[in-house]
């Protein structure tokens, strides 16, 4: 709630404010912004409180790990987020404006936001990228025309400096299908040993089947707790 | 006179990187070596527990500071044949190559005597420094590093006239690391002719 409003008013107010109505219009489900004045208030209180609450998140170490999922439409992102709270396949429909949900694994609270993919909306994607721990970044291993356009959306996302300490996580999805890539050609084809300054993995995944979401998670939990 | 402080200030700022890979077979101790050795060079650092170090298909990055002016940021890559592929990306920008062997492995030395054949090979790789780990020491009927030395000395000819040491260690007791780390933090430096270090101030 709070990180939201902070984003309105210190980065592209307007352009948070009309993605969040959208999203709001379209699912009554996500929780409502503060209207944009009070954003601007509380993003210059919450900047001279940085530094305690910097150091109360520390001291509660259960403060909450904050993961996007981005990828293009299609790619199962939506399926994943449910996969990793529920547990179950849910029937989805195209993410207009976004998912955000809380998930708990080995007593690490995540929060995971699943952002809509089509090509109209992810210019909106970097709206949220301000205090992300990591990004998982979900490909569809059997669509092997728009691999050049996964990797392109990919390249200048991290070329984000709010970015830049995030950790990456590559999910080479949908591998329960017949043609799907192998994730070392999904690596190459998405350019990733282009990293060099970067800790990432990839992740043969199938959220249909569940496959490969616990061995990622696992990592993600170990490598998260290397860094602080 | 503040040209010459600031240029003070900055000198003593300044450090020195060197982009050192961390490469062998799957299974060879790469990621627990470098887990290992953040340990050594941070005292504080808790890691990733030994027993939770699964397969890397992916890339780790440490930063660590072995000297005083001198950090060696790690590239530490999977090691699975399908991800071998991978390797030669980062050859270019290396200043060093730390290759790890399995000791305790006898079946799989010579495939991984292949791989490293290669690697040395690579022109990208002219000069590089390499350190051989013979790793996982501690266990009990493992190649000593004279049998070690002995597989990888077919590569004289390719290794040619670069730095190259062997040298035995054990990731998961962290013995022999040190006194590698710093041989190679020295060959580093001493071969920053043919590949000069980043300079970067960290402020």
């Amino acid at each position: 709630m709070e990180k939201q409003a902070v984003l309105g008013g210190r980065r592209v107010p307007g352009e948070v404010a009309v993605v969040a109505e959208a999203s709001l219009d379209l699912q009554p489900a996500t929780q409502p912004l503060p209207p944009r004045a009070d954003a601007a208030a509380i993003a210059l209180e919450s900047q001279s409180c940085n530094w305690f609450s910097g150091l109360f998140s520390k001291l509660w170490s259960d403060k909450e790990v904050r993961i996007l999922i981005l990828g293009l439409d299609g790619a199962g992102k939506t399926t994943i987020l449910y996969r990793l709270q529920v547990g179950e396949v849910v029937t989805t429909i195209p993410t207009i404006g976004f998912n955000v949900e809380t998930v708990t694994y080995k007593n690490l609270k995540f929060q995971v936001w699943d952002l809509g993919g089509q090509t109209s909306i992810r210019p909106y994607w970097r709206c949220y990228y301000a205090n992300t721990d990591a990004v998982i970044y979900v490909v569809d291993s059997s669509d092997r025309d728009r691999m050049s356009m996964s990797k392109s959306e990919l390249v200048s996302m991290l070329e984000e400096d709010e970015l830049k300490d995030a950790m990456l996580l590559v999910f080479a999805n949908k591998q329960d299908m017949p043609g799907a890539l192998p994730p070392a050609q999904v690596s190459e084809a998405l350019g990733l040993s282009a990293l060099k300054n970067r800790t990432y993995s990839i992740f043969k995944t199938s959220a249909v089947k569940g496959e490969g979401l616990e061995e990622a998670m696992d990592w993600l939990v170990n490598n998260l707790k290397t860094r602080q | 006179m503040y040209a010459l402080l600031s240029g003070l200030v900055k000198y003593m700022l300044q450090k020195d990187e060197y982009y050192v890979l961390i490469l062998g077979l799957d299974n060879a101790g790469k990621t627990t070596l470098l887990e290992r050795t953040k340990q050594l060079y941070n005292p504080g650092y808790a890691g990733i527990p030994m027993n939770k170090i699964t397969t890397t298909v992916g890339l780790n990055v440490a930063k660590v500071d072995i000297a005083d002016k001198n950090r060696i940021i790690f590239w530490d890559l999977g090691g699975q044949t399908s991800l071998q592929s991978l390797w030669n990306k980062y050859y270019e920008e290396a200043h060093g190559v730390v290759y790890v062997v399995d000791s305790s492995d006898p079946d799989r030395i010579r495939q991984s005597q292949e791989a490293f054949d290669q690697l040395v090979g690579d022109s990208n790789l002219e000069n590089v420094p390499i350190l051989v780990l013979a790793n996982k020491q501690d266990r009990d009927g493992c190649l000593s590093v004279v049998q070690v030395k002995e597989v990888f000395n077919q590569s004289a000819r390719r290794i040619g006239p670069r730095a190259c040491k062997v040298e035995p260690v054990s990731a998961v007791t962290g013995e022999g690391i040190r006194p590698a780390m710093e041989w190679l933090a020295q060959t580093l430096v001493r071969n920053s002719k043919h590949r000069p270090p980043k300079r970067r101030d960290i402020s």
